[in-house]
This record gives C-alpha cells, structure tokens and sequence, in this order.
C-alpha cells in the first residue's frame, strides 16, 4: 500500500508542476473574480465562499482521468493489480495519494488567498473546514467514476455530465453555514458506494 | 516437477467463444509456444492464466493448485503485454523507478539496461524511443520478479535479429533454470520451442 502511495507521488513529481498547476489554476479563478464582478468588498467575500467550490469541482474533474485512466492506458494497472493482494487496497491507496497531490496544495494556499478577500480567522476557519471534509467525499466520487469507465478514452466531457450531479449535494451544503457535520455525513456515505462500485470496476478490467 | 495444467478451457469475449476445449500441459523447463491468426485468443490465454479474466469454464491447476483458489499465484508469474507499462513523458530512468515502487525491488537501471545494450538511452524521454527499444525496455520487467512463470505476448514483434537472439537466450537460460515460459506468436520466426499448440480450428 505504501508502496503504490509513494509511487503515486513520485509520479507526480516527476510529471512536473502537477502540484503547481492545481494551486495556480485554483488562484487564477479566484483572481478573477474582481475583474468581473468589481471590488466591492462584500460582494466579492460572497462569491469567494462559492468560486472556491467550483474551483475544487473542476480541479478534481480535470485530474480525475489520472487515477486509473491513464495507468489502465499505458499497462500500469496490469502490474498493480498483480502485485496487490485486494482491489480495496489499490482503491483506498489512490484515494489517499490523489487527495494528497490534487488537493492538499490547494488547502496549504487557501489561508493565503483568503487574505485577498479580507476575510476574518473564524471566517476563513469555518470555509477551510467545509472544503475539506467536501474534498474527500468528492474524491471518492471521482475514483469510482474513474474506475467504471476505464475503457472509454478522452471522455472527459462524458465523465464530468456523470459527476457534477453527484457533486451537487457537497456544493449545496458546502457553501452554508455550519454544516460541516453534513459534509462529513455526505463523505463518509460516498465512501461506502466508492469503495463497492470502485472495486468492482476494477474486477471489471480483466473482462474488459 | 512443477506442471501447468489446463483442462478443458473454455473463454467467452463478448459473445464469442475465442477458447474452445483447450487442453494442455507444460512441466518446468519448457517453452511453450501459442500459435494463431489474429483474434484467435492468444492474448485470452495469457490474460486467463494469470487471473486477469476470470470468468471461464474449465480447470487451470499449477503444482496441483487451482491457480483460482492460489493465494500465492500471483508471486508465481510475470506477464509481459503488448501494452509497455511505461509512460511516455518521463524518462527512461524515471520509469524504471516507478516500477522499483510497483514491484517492491530495487535494481540498478544500467543493470537492466545493459542486457539489451541501451545504457546510452537512460536519461531519454520514452517518447523519443523507438517502438523496438520500448519493447526491449518492457521485457526487462522480468528482472523485477522471481517467479518461475513467464507469459510473454508478441514478445518479438518490433525486436531486430540481434534483441531477438538476446531474448532468445534470456528464454533459454530460464528454461535451465526449470522455469516455464509461454510465447505467443502469429509469425513464423523458425523458432524451435519444446512444445507448440495452434489455437487455429
């Protein structure tokens, strides 16, 4: 398990600037935001809270093809299903090692953006919360739709109309107050199906 | 004595019986060497003994042990696809590191290189690489595995007479070694293997 972890981030390292572009993407959106809604304060701390979630959608959507995609492309994923004894461990090690290339960096910055916005501490802290315990469910959402449909190449288009209503319900709750222990409701329940219909995507593979 | 046996194998693609009442052994230190047309089911055969499709009618034992039920299977073989595991925008030696990680074994890249001379190539993108070193470079995954069963699909489309010959003795000296290995090919290559099976009707 280790193992496929550390391969994931070695793979993303190589690949280089994979960590920058997720956290530069994510900036450029939000920094745009002024240019077309002007500088009023208030109304741009309104849009922050909202911009910062279809930031994360679309960041995951983009990279989503690389967390079985690709490795299924190239014949990686012969190997790896090889030389692991359980598909729950390759999924749960391809959550943990896409979370940690696609979405820590953007958690390690939001502080810093947040600034931009003159937001307070206990704001920023309550958004930082939220978006966090959002991320892993929509992990989870974009590893089993990533499993599912191995075999059908450059869809990308296909696999975003497939996941954006399933992102619906984080975003909802996401962007309210205080509703962090839904987020987390709503993960730990996207865990359950993920993990199911992950593993039986990838036994699908041999078939396939 | 170690012995692969099949008994009776029948595979569906699809709608279509690729495999049909496949019977056949193999003991250590014999090269089998799977002939047929395209889309006769050469690749199935490999994909089904190991345990990449498992959906077939028949048995498949190796020592004795349905190779199903063999928790320990999976040590036991490496196979070669046509696909070359290696991804296309990172290095030679990137890659090879990357497969360190896959396989759990550390080995020097110029010791894996250099069986097929192409030291020169480690610091090269595998995009720049011609279809034949790609190739040479994919076979090397033997290295990373001790398992006293080789599948090897198409392993000699793209090689020259000179690589061919190196994989050839590559087969040879693993055969001493009572390993088993099977080969598939649609080409004659007037290879002289111990056993032959034509998977044509």
């Amino acid at each position: 398990m280790y193992n496929l972890i550390l391969r994931d981030l070695y793979l993303a390292l190589y690949s280089s600037a994979n960590f920058f572009y997720t956290s530069s993407f994510f900036i450029l959106i939000l920094v745009l935001l002024p240019f077309i809604f002007g500088t009023s304060i208030d109304q741009l701390q309104l849009l922050f809270k909202g911009t910062l979630w279809i930031g994360l959608s679309l960041s995951i959507i983009l990279t989503m093809e690389r967390i079985f995609n690709t490795d299924y492309e190239d014949g990686n994923l012969d190997i790896i299903l090889q030389k692991n004894s359980s598909l729950e461990i390759i999924v749960i090690s391809k959550y943990i090692s896409h979370w940690l290339v696609y979405c820590l960096p953007l958690f390690i910055i939001l502080p810093l953006l947040s600034l931009l916005f003159y937001l307070n501490t206990s704001d920023v802290f309550a958004i930082f919360l939220n978006l966090l315990l959002g991320s892993f469910g929509m992990i989870f959402i974009a590893t089993f739709v990533s499993a599912l449909t191995l075999a059908a190449k450059r869809t990308i288009f296909l696999k975003a109309i497939i996941m954006i209503p399933l992102f619906v319900p984080f975003v909802i709750f996401g962007s309210g107050d205080n509703s962090w222990l839904i987020l987390l409701a709503l993960s730990m329940l996207s865990f359950v199906v993920s993990i199911y219909v992950s593993t039986y995507g990838l036994r699908l593979y041999g078939e396939s | 004595m170690k012995e692969l046996r099949i008994e009776d194998l029948n595979c569906y693609r699809g709608s279509h019986l690729v495999l049909k009442r496949l019977n056949f052994s193999i003991n250590s230190g014999e090269t089998l060497l799977v002939r047929g047309d395209n889309g006769s089911g050469k690749t199935t055969l490999l994909r089904v003994l190991s345990n990449y499709i498992r959906s077939y009618e028949g048995n498949i034992y190796f020592n004795e042990l349905k190779i199903k039920e063999d928790k320990n299977y999976k040590n036991k073989f490496t196979f070669i696809g046509q696909k070359n595991s290696l991804k296309d925008n990172l290095s030679v030696k990137k890659n090879l590191k990357l497969w360190e990680f896959l396989y759990n074994r550390k080995i020097l890249p110029i010791e894996i290189l250099s069986e097929f001379n192409l030291s020169q190539l480690i610091d090269d993108d595998v995009s720049s690489l011609s279809d034949g070193q790609r190739k040479c470079i994919s076979i090397q995954k033997l290295r990373f595995s001790e398992s006293i069963l080789w599948f090897l699909d198409e392993p000699f489309v793209f090689l020259d007479e000179k690589n061919s010959k190196i994989l050839m003795k590559k087969i040879e000296d693993f055969n001493k070694n009572n390993g088993i290995v099977i080969v598939t090919t649609n080409i004659d290559l007037g290879l002289k293997f111990q056993k032959e099976i034509n998977l044509n009707v």
